[in-house]
């Protein structure tokens, strides 16, 4: 019983239908992933069709999902398994096959790779300005409470909790000081605006949080709208209230405190990951063709300092020329404040290098395959002649 | 016997013989040396080019053409720029502003006849109710523009190049530059040189010696100079040129002419063999040339299967070859004077897919000698150049490249490697709808000739998937290496992604046995809607990195080619029209 139905799920999988199924599924998720980003952003519709194993569709004033489609996950999974299993099974290994088993593999490769981007890259950037040197890199879509102790003019201690911790709303303890934080209300996206006359009371009773009134928003997604990360902050210490602060993304200047003789910041802002090495920016050029305003040309000249390994050098980041560094690659991605800002995406993923591997390979592997199929057809094409 | 043998390479030589004969020189207008004072180079939009150029793309933007007929007399770009910025009170009344919209025309109180074109004296009381509406719409994004709105802008933006035209050598309704010569730093004078500086469309005066190549100067930079006391050695003899055209001194004209093509050729060469070179690939058009070969190819393969196939077929193959040959010139010489891989941008890739289509199918023709090699390729060839001539008619076809896209390396490789892939899926599609014709007209279609179309087919459709699968990966590195995501699910690789899906499902079909004959070539021809719509589709969404310039007048002309796929397709499938009668009788 057991063994038959093993043999049907085995046919099943290594079948060429389901080959041709799946794919047709991905053209399907291609396509309406690409429509869906004219109101979701790239990111967004990503998000909805292919990193996921389920495509939900929430009816309008309808508390409730539907599935209604299987995700980009769900069916690179089943891509993968029908082809490492449909390659087992039906290639022989022979030299005739050589070239099927290279463009497999390779592929298998290139969707593997795909699902490691997903899982392990991290997007961020670092802006700098010329003569500025820094030491960390900010992620753009995801944001952090920064507690900072300012006491000592001469360093800032750091502590931060993140945005998945801040949407759980609860108590924080801050390791290291008697601080502990209340998170009593998070809105991912909200909008700021001045409280005005008949407007209900602000949950906030310290700092400039009393004079704002505060309205969540749904979250954004498309890549040139922000979330604007607000919440309202209960700091806690030596079970004594410091008041409930109004915390967020939109609020200009930082607000802060003192306990026992020491001052706290209080500081909503993308979140932050620090380098062991510095990158100092020494000049950012950006030509135009002549007469023109068509770029032509961005460049950072920057200088890298790392002090664990005594490295000091400068280097030239430009358009298709990043600076791979540390598991990180440094991208020149944008520009400011007339010139004098430079923007630099900042990649890490483990992964980069399998889509150059499996490229390679399914190039070879289908010239090996395209090559012996024409061989065979002229072949076959000069006996009908002759005969 | 002997006279069937030579007709076709009498055919091929006639047809070279007119390619040539349009790369011969004109003469003179009204005895003035136009050509030569075209074959000057100027600065525009970045780079050195003839000022031929610049009034070819100037006509080709406001009225969409390159020359023009009014009152008797056919006036070519050249002549019409000339007029336009050295009389401009006769260029004023020319008929060129193209004006299709009946609401545009309305705004300007006219009614819509058959007369399309407008000149600038009639558009001129309007032009301030045309600049409001347009500057009220403009803000808007143009997928959101309204028909109306997006034809205020498009016409409002073709006053404004007119009008920078009209006021880049002189000041329109002044008495020019020789004037402007003899009232150096008098106190108005340096008003008039800001505003000419202002508003020149072009740089006409080359770099001084020792200066850097970029250093052009417009009239009013060279006058404000002079005013300065240092006067630009060229900026007299342009003094000189533009009095002698006014007054009709043709003998002045031709001289100063003369004098400023040596003097820039005495200290910048390579600009003005430049130019020539630029003129000379105007002027021969290979392309559109190239459209016209084809077209005549395939009418004649149509006439070959019905009348003296032995003469008319290898007739046809010659003026494939011929137009092939012309088609290839082309794409070398705009290699050579761009010094860029052969596709830059959408025009580019349009000439490119069609030359891809022509030689893969060039070498079927070789291979299975049937005419339908022929067949597919003349029409793959004619229908991407005729898209191409219409995307030409956007500005300069070889403007310069925005930093990102600037990589000789990987415009070489990865986008001429996915427009292959685009060549090789339309050649698919092309060869399956002559197979549908052909199922449904010919009686009784001999099995043999129905195998090797098959087998075209499938051999296409693996070329096809190897180039736009490498292509697209190739893409994916070089995003990799420039903005740090191999994919970024970007609507452009999206496309790219779909149509190698597409044409791995086709393979897999065919190979699990699940498509015969007729699926294949159904399946074959839906890769031409897949292709069209990676192709231009994703310039609608206008999202995405990729998403340059396309009119939403190419909406309904992609959705009308999509529309005509899809009855081939219907019609591939359904049993044939002659076999139904048959059965019947």
């Amino acid at each position: 019983m057991i063994k038959q139905i093993g043999t049907r799920l085995w046919k099943i999988i290594t079948s060429f239908e389901l080959t041709i199924v799946s794919l047709a599924l991905l053209m399907a998720l291609v396509f309406l992933c690409t429509l869906a980003q004219v109101h979701l952003g790239t990111l967004g519709a990503v998000n909805v069709y292919m990193r996921s194993f389920i495509v939900w569709w929430q009816p309008q004033s309808m508390n409730i999902s539907i599935p209604v489609f299987p995700g980009g996950t769900l069916v690179g999974m089943a891509l993968v398994v029908n082809l490492t299993a449909s390659t087992i099974k039906r290639l022989a290994f022979t030299w005739q096959k050589a070239g099927l088993w290279i463009v497999h593999i390779g592929l298998i490769l290139l969707i593997a790779g795909e699902f490691a981007t997903g899982a392990f890259q991290v997007d961020t950037s670092m802006a700098i300005e010329v003569g500025q040197t820094v030491n960390f890199v900010e992620s753009p879509r995801s944001m952090e409470l920064a507690v900072i102790d300012t006491t000592d003019p001469a360093y800032d201690d750091v502590y931060s909790i993140p945005e998945a911790t801040l949407a759980r709303e609860g108590t924080v303890a801050i390791p290291g000081t008697p601080l502990a934080i209340r998170i009593r209300k998070f809105f991912r996206n909200a909008n700021l605006s001045a409280l005005g006359q008949g407007d209900q009371p602000s949950m906030a009773t310290a700092g400039v949080g009393p004079g704002v009134k505060v309205v969540g928003a749904p979250a954004v997604t498309r890549d040139e709208e922000i979330n604007h990360t607000t919440a309202f902050i209960e700091p806690i210490a030596g079970g004594r209230s410091f008041g409930t602060w109004l915390v967020s993304t939109d609020l200009g200047a930082p607000q802060g405190f003192t306990y026992e003789g020491r001052s706290y910041r209080l500081l909503v802002r993308p979140r932050r990951i620090y380098l062991p090495y510095a990158i100092t920016l020494k000049k950012f050029s950006h030509d135009v063709y002549p007469g023109t305003d068509i770029p032509k040309n961005f460049s950072s000249l920057i200088h890298l300092s790392n002090p664990g390994t005594g490295e000091e050098r400068d280097v030239l980041i430009y358009m298709n020329q990043p600076l791979r560094y540390d598991g990180k690659a440094f991208y020149q991605a944008s520009f400011g404040k007339g010139d004098t800002l430079s923007i630099l995406q900042v990649v890490g993923n483990p992964g980069w290098l399998i889509p150059y591997i499996s490229c390679v390979l399914v190039t070879i592997g289908l010239l090996i395959h395209f090559g012996i199929t024409l061989r065979r057809s002229v072949k076959r094409r000069q006996s009908q002649k002759e005969g | 016997m002997k006279l069937a043998k030579l007709f076709p390479w009498l055919a091929g030589v006639l047809a070279l013989a007119a390619v040539l004969f349009a790369m011969l020189p004109s003469g003179k207008v009204r005895g003035f040396d136009i050509q030569g004072f075209a074959s000057l180079p100027v600065l525009e939009g970045g780079r050195v080019k003839p000022l031929d150029s610049v009034a070819r793309n100037s006509l080709l933007m406001i009225r969409g053409q390159q020359s023009f007929r009014s009152e008797g007399h056919t006036f070519h770009a050249d002549e019409w720029l000339l007029d336009l910025m050295l009389r401009p009170q006769v260029a004023d009344q020319q008929p060129v502003f193209r004006i299709d919209d009946p609401d545009v025309l309305g705004l300007i109180g006219m009614k819509q006849s058959s007369n399309r074109y407008y000149s600038f004296q009639t558009l001129g009381p309007h032009l301030e109710e045309v600049q409001k509406q347009a500057q009220a719409a403009q803000p808007i994004e143009p997928q959101k523009r309204t028909r109306f709105q997006s034809a205020v802008v498009n016409l409002f933006e073709r006053v404004y190049l007119y009008y920078k035209l009209r006021n880049t050598l002189q000041l329109a309704g002044t008495p020019g530059l020789a004037f402007e010569m003899q009232t150096l730093g008098t106190p108005d004078a340096s008003q008039r040189h800001a505003d000419l500086a202002q508003v020149a469309q072009f740089r006409p005066l080359p770099p001084l010696p020792g200066q850097n190549a970029d250093a052009w100067q417009s009239t009013g930079e060279a006058l404000r100079a002079a005013d300065a006391g240092t006067v630009h050695p060229a900026l007299p003899l342009l003094a000189q040129a533009s009095q002698a055209y006014a007054t009709g001194d043709t003998n002045g004209f031709n001289g100063a002419v003369k004098a400023l093509e040596a003097r820039i050729a005495a200290e910048r060469p390579e600009f003005v063999s430049h130019a020539d070179h630029e003129v000379l690939f105007n002027r021969t058009q290979p392309f559109y040339q190239g459209m016209w070969l084809y077209v005549a190819a395939l009418i004649v393969v149509f006439v070959s299967w019905a009348w003296k196939p032995e003469v008319l077929r290898p007739t046809a193959f010659a003026l494939l070859c011929v137009g092939a040959l012309v088609h290839t010139g082309g794409l070398i010489f705009r290699i050579v004077l761009q010094g860029r891989p052969p596709v830059t941008n959408l025009y580019s890739s349009a000439v490119f897919v069609g030359w891809g289509a022509v030689i893969l199918g060039l070498i079927l023709e070789r291979l299975y000698k049937n005419g339908f090699g022929t067949a597919v390729a003349t029409a793959a060839g004619f229908a991407s150049l005729i898209v191409a001539q219409h995307l030409g008619t956007e500005g300069d076809t070889m403007e310069m490249m925005r930093a990102v896209l600037d990589s000789n390396f990987w415009l070489a490789t990865h986008v001429v490697t996915i427009t292959i892939g685009y060549s090789g899926t339309f050649l698919a599609g092309a060869i399956a709808i002559g197979y549908t014709i052909r199922k449904h007209l010919v009686p009784d279609p001999d099995a043999e000739t129905t195998r090797s179309l098959v087998s075209m087919a499938y051999g296409i459709i693996c070329f096809a998937l190897f180039f736009s699968f490498v292509g697209t990966v190739l893409g994916g590195i070089w995003a990799d290496q420039s903005w740090g995501r191999f994919w970024g699910w970007d609507p452009k690789e999206n496309g790219a992604l779909l149509i190698v899906l597409w044409n791995a499902i086709i393979l897999h079909a065919r190979w699990a046995g699940y498509v015969r004959e007729r699926g294949l070539m159904a399946m074959a021809i839906f890769g031409n809607i897949i292709t069209s719509l990676s192709w231009f589709g994703v310039n609608l969404l206008g999202v995405g990195l990729h998403s340059y310039g396309f009119t939403t007048n190419g909406f309904w002309w992609l959705m009308g080619f999509d529309a005509t796929q899809a009855l081939f397709m219907f019609l591939c499938l359904m049993p044939s029209l002659r076999g139904a009668t048959h059965r019947h009788a």
